[in-house]
């Protein structure tokens, strides 16, 4: 079954069906480090695209050469060559966020959302097939932390502020926000993505009662 | 050696295993805190696992960034962090090959302990823990003394074995209680773990 899918569904199935975040519970640690803000989960998503695409252009490029015994070294290292391209170029242009991501940036090394796309599609399928999953997963993951950072931000802080756009949430003015600090610090974190969790099976299982 | 005071290593020790518990406070490791937490003896197990890789992998990258990269970088480009862009590689590199080597070591000298870690070491390369603690001693000031810095390692593994075994001990009783379906497996352990790292806040402020 998963040799014939098209790269669209591919595409698809790293956003919805396979979310790495939401269904999948893989990459836990940066999902509940960064979501403190919208802004962070931003650039934690396109640094993690960023990785998962060029790891999995790599993969599948050299499926042919890797002998399977020392694969996991081989995705290993070229992940960790490209994180550190991704890590020099966000102290470059985005010194402050990158700042407050600290040891995550490096920690998607060890990210297990990507050594999994390696492991599952790119060293089997060829270059297409396995970019198109590199992006479905990668914009599936993001919109997973973007989803988490705008309520904590909304619940934590009252707004949401990203400073290219300006403020793009607000409470209607004579409201005054109960800031509720708890959702910024980490146990808002586990609450949040154990209720999104809850909310995300709910959804799948109701629409499986009909069929199955 | 300077730095290296008794009140300074206990301070360390309580800091990183209560007040910035791995776990609950710096969300690291949380693949195998949901993963291996159904059983009190397997999460135990595993514990004791990150603890013993934890604080060798954190000796071991010590004297990498002291000793190599940073002395070459040195002596050949006149700036001591000319070679930090090579930091996560080593990194990743010492770690993942420390842990084959400890497997084969415990394989061939402590064959009942292999056989009660087994399933676990290999896991342990991807841990994030591992890597974090490495890459925080190098971030903290406090931890640029050898003995800190193994401190801190080891301290980041108990905590983590801590934090793991409350859990599977939970967990353990949560089998028998009416969970909404939802919320089951994934979902009633993130709103645990959110309750338990509520509680671990009421440390901050202790070693100060």
């Amino acid at each position: 079954m998963p040799e014939e899918t098209t790269n669209l569904q591919q595409f698809k199935s790293g956003i919805l069906d396979n979310n790495p975040v939401l269904v999948q519970l893989l990459g836990m640690c940066p999902t509940l480090a960064v979501t403190n803000s919208v802004e962070n989960a931003l650039v934690m998503g396109a640094a993690a695209t960023f990785v998962v695409v060029m790891s999995n252009l790599i993969t599948s490029l050299l499926r042919n050469l890797i002998k399977p015994h020392v694969r996991i070294l081989i995705f290993t290292l070229t992940i960790a060559t490209f994180v550190t391209i991704a890590d020099l170029a966000l102290k470059a242009y985005v010194y402050d966020v990158s700042k407050q991501l600290g040891a995550f940036i490096p920690l998607i090394i060890v990210n297990c959302m990507i050594i999994c796309r390696a492991e599952v599609v790119a060293i089997k399928s060829g270059v297409g097939k396995s970019l198109a999953d590199a992006f479905g997963i990668g914009i599936g993951f993001t919109l997973a932390l973007c989803i988490l950072g705008v309520i904590r931000e909304i619940l934590g802080s009252g707004s949401i502020t990203l400073p290219i756009w300006g403020p793009l949430f607000k409470f209607p003015a004579g409201y005054e926000p109960h800031a509720w600090v708890i959702m910024i610090l980490p146990p808002g974190a586990f609450l949040t993505l154990g209720v999104v969790v809850g909310v995300v099976n709910f959804i799948r299982h109701r629409g499986e009662k009909g069929g199955a | 050696m300077d730095g290296v005071t008794l009140g300074g290593l206990v301070g360390i020790l309580l800091s990183v295993v209560l007040v910035n518990n791995f776990v609950f406070q710096g969300f690291l490791g949380i693949c195998p805190f949901l993963g291996v937490s159904r059983k009190i003896g397997t999460a135990f197990g595993m514990g004791c696992a990150v603890t013993f890789v934890i604080t060798m992998a954190g000796a071991i990258t010590w004297i990498i960034m002291h000793g190599v990269l940073e002395p070459i970088g040195a002596r050949v480009f006149q700036d001591a962090k000319a070679l930090n862009f090579l930091q996560y590689v080593a990194f990743i590199m010492v770690i993942a090959s420390m842990v084959q080597l400890v497997e084969m070591y415990l394989k061939k000298f402590f064959p009942s302990l292999y056989t009660a870690l087994g399933v676990y070491l290999p896991l342990i390369t991807t841990n994030c823990a591992i890597l974090g603690a490495c890459l925080y001693i190098y971030m903290k000031p406090e931890t640029a003394p050898f003995l800190n810095a193994l401190v801190y390692a080891f301290g980041g593994g108990v905590g983590f074995m801590m934090a793991i075994t409350i859990m599977a001990g939970i967990r353990e009783h949560i089998r028998f209680s009416d969970v909404p379906k939802p919320l089951q497996g994934a979902g009633v352990t993130l709103l645990v773990a959110g309750i338990l790292a509520l509680a671990f806040t009421g440390f901050t402020g202790i070693g100060k």
